[in-house]
């Protein structure tokens, strides 16, 4: 093996599952620590920590590409592992690594560069005959250009940043008079989140289920695809569960999507591990949207029905070893749900809500597995994103899947921030969920409701609101709680101690 | 004072959305349910910090805010705010909430601490039900803050590229 340390150029749950598989290669890595998150987990699961706790620079570290060039050289690190986010399909980024002699585990720069940027991705597709929805050839440069477009392909369209990704700089757009303002809109976001208010407009399906197939490919020329992800279940554009296989798919198709997206990879002699992205209507014509060229937040549930340990095949791929399995080699077993529990008020329309982990506990059985940066005492930093932990879990069949989700998200304790554990639950006992034919509508359209509380909760909550105002109001009434395990405690106290986190 | 206190049998807890929850006084540490009454515990411990024992299981809860006689609880990841009244205020409460005027403007605050990416509004401009007034950014999340009703913009407060708190006005609108 030519790689002997990594430098993690990331933080957070991914930073810990790379450590988790190069400690089982016997690698050795390197992790940042940053000003923000003295404490964070990931630390701990490094070989060597780089104290830049001192940086007063504006941008953050991860986002630093010549700093961390300067850090891997600094700590003897002779290859980086940008996890996702961050640095993570930035393709100067990748050719600085190769300029001083860095493995860059992802991707070539020339492959990064042409499909982060959505415009050139879109002719090499179209070049492919890979089904797309139809839309202008290249950018637009303004809302009256849009216009012309949007009425010869007709309404609804949506526009999207050319430089775009995790749904920012897109809007839809209904009817001509929107135009202007969802175009500036749109431009001014690009500009703001990805240095570039380049946008292109393109049919908007309506909707559609999110469909990416991951793929694998090795420097040889090697291309294979690990089957499908269903990621419907979105707000703002932004992932909440993620389960492989799909229900939607049947062999034919998946061997058709699987296929092309296989295809689309060998246009830009991809290597290591990559995302198809497409979105798939309701009479199963599918379009191709766009490919993300590192390894995704929801890769386990592929890991789970494959078997294949996703970042080892990146680590490995990067070390230039030839891929170890064949299409045929790829079976795909049972399913698997991934829950992403973010620190989020739900009942507040999924607005963050950072603060101190107090209390963390997660599940321990047989079919979950959980991906986390967090334990009790972390915070959760505005900085980055509101990512607590990845819940897991895999089932026979999806059925199986979702009873033991269900169970398991019962099992999940967490206390110092809200989270999305209630939509989860309301979520495993819709119907639509359940039956399947939800669509990236879902959350904006089916639900009455997002979250989940049983029959008895709230009346358990207003008896407790009762006995605080029974204690603070009446002095004489005795206060005592039964406490079996616990030491007894006044709520009063709590909520002095709460009043001061 | 102490001999009103007496007199109480009673206690309502009235949550946001108007449902009425009654307990009588002294309060019990059970709930009935049926014909059956389950006992119920509020314990605390270093493992899971306070919950609440019920029929066999544990419920995460916290207090979150409380002032008066108005609570916000968090039980089992879900808040819920209710007032605590008396058989007397109650009957005060009624009586008031029905002299109440329908409120002319809307208040529209930020959801969230963050920064203002931008400013849709203008002072005087029309504004429809769901269209966006601004745009926050927190979190490395673009939220567009929309009108919750049509009316129009009498006050902007918000402007680009500064941050808010939680709660901070942004933008007056009358009905």
């Amino acid at each position: 093996m030519k790689i002997k340390r990594i430098l993690i150029a990331n933080r957070g749950e991914i930073a810990v599952r790379i450590m988790k598989t190069a400690r089982l290669m016997k690698i050795e890595t390197v992790a940042v620590k940053t000003a923000v998150e003295t404490n964070a987990m990931y630390l701990a699961n490094a070989d060597v920590i780089f104290d830049n706790t001192e940086d007063v620079s504006d941008i953050p570290v991860f986002l630093d590409i010549e700093k961390l060039i300067a850090i891997a050289l600094k700590t003897k690190a002779n290859a980086i592992h940008p996890g996702y986010g961050f640095l993570a399909e930035n393709a100067y980024f990748a050719q600085k690594c190769i300029d001083n002699d860095i493995i860059f585990i992802g991707p070539s720069p020339d492959a990064i560069y042409k499909m982060g940027n959505k415009t050139i991705a879109r002719k090499i597709a179209l070049a492919g005959g890979i089904p797309m929805a139809m839309g202008s050839e290249g950018n637009i440069s303004n809302e009256e250009e849009a216009v012309i477009i949007a009425e010869k392909i007709g309404y609804p369209v949506i526009i999207k940043a050319a430089s775009g990704g995790g749904g920012r700089g897109m809007r839809i757009v209904r009817k001509s008079d929107e135009m202007e303002k969802m175009f500036l809109i749109a431009s001014k976001e690009a500009e703001k989140a990805f240095n570039d208010p380049s946008v292109f407009v393109e049919k908007y399906i309506e909707n559609p289920k999110h469909i990416e197939f991951q793929i694998l490919g090795d420097t040889k020329g090697n291309v294979i695809h690990l089957g499908e992800r269903e990621c419907s279940i979105q707000r703002k554009h932004q992932k909440l569960l993620e389960e492989a296989p799909s229900s939607a798919l049947d062999d034919n198709l998946r061997e058709q999507m699987g296929n092309l997206a296989v295809q689309i990879a060998k246009a830009v002699d991809y290597y290591s591990a990559g995302t198809v992205e497409f979105l798939l209507d309701s009479d199963k014509n599918f379009y191709f949207m766009e490919m993300n060229t590192r390894i995704q937040v929801e890769h386990p549930v592929t890991e789970i029905i494959t078997g294949i340990d996703l970042i080892e095949q990146q680590i490995r791929i990067a070390n230039g070893e030839e891929l170890r399995y064949k299409q045929s080699d790829i079976k795909l077993n049972g399913w698997a749900i991934e829950c992403r529990i973010n620190a989020e008020d739900v009942q507040a329309g999924f607005a963050p809500d950072p603060g101190k982990i107090q209390n963390f506990h997660m599940p321990t059985d047989a079919c979950v597995r959980v991906d986390t940066g967090v334990q009790a005492g972390s915070s959760i930093v505005a900085s980055y994103d509101s990512m607590v932990a990845k819940l897991i879990v895999k089932g026979k069949n999806r059925k199986d899947a979702i009873k033991n989700c269900k169970m398991a998200l019962d099992k999940v304790w967490i206390k110092g921030t809200k989270t999305t554990l209630p939509f989860f639950r309301m979520l495993m006992r819709h119907q639509k969920f359940q039956d399947g034919s939800f669509t990236t509508a879902f959350i904006e359209k089916d639900l009455e409701k997002n979250y989940y509380n049983s029959e008895y909760e709230e009346m358990l909550a207003a008896w407790l609101a009762t006995k605080l105002f029974v204690e603070e109001n009446f002095k004489d009434n005795s206060n005592s709680i039964d406490f079996e395990h616990g030491k007894e405690m006044s709520p009063w106290l709590l909520n002095k101690r709460i009043n001061q986190f | 004072m102490a001999n009103d206190k007496l007199q109480i049998k009673k206690l309502f807890a009235l949550s946001s959305e108007n449902k009425k929850f009654s307990f009588s006084i002294p309060l019990k540490h059970s709930i009935r349910i049926g014909k059956r009454d389950y006992e119920v515990k509020l314990k605390a411990d270093e493992k899971y910090g306070t919950y609440v024992l019920w029929k066999n299981r544990k419920y995460p809860v916290e207090i979150i805010r409380s002032r008066q006689n108005k609570y916000e609880i968090l039980f089992n990841d879900i808040s819920y705010t209710f007032t605590v009244e008396t058989p007397f205020s109650l009957q005060r409460m009624k009586v008031l909430n029905s002299k109440k005027d329908k409120a002319e403007k809307e208040y529209i605050k930020a959801p969230m601490p963050g920064k203002i990416i931008d400013v849709l509004v203008r002072e005087g401009a029309s504004v429809l039900r769901g269209e966006p007034l601004v745009i926050l950014e927190a979190m490395k999340m673009q939220n567009e803050i929309v009108s919750p009703v049509s009316g129009t913009v009498v006050k902007v407060t918000a402007r680009a590229n500064t941050n808010v708190m939680k709660d901070d006005l942004l933008v007056e609108i009358k009905l």
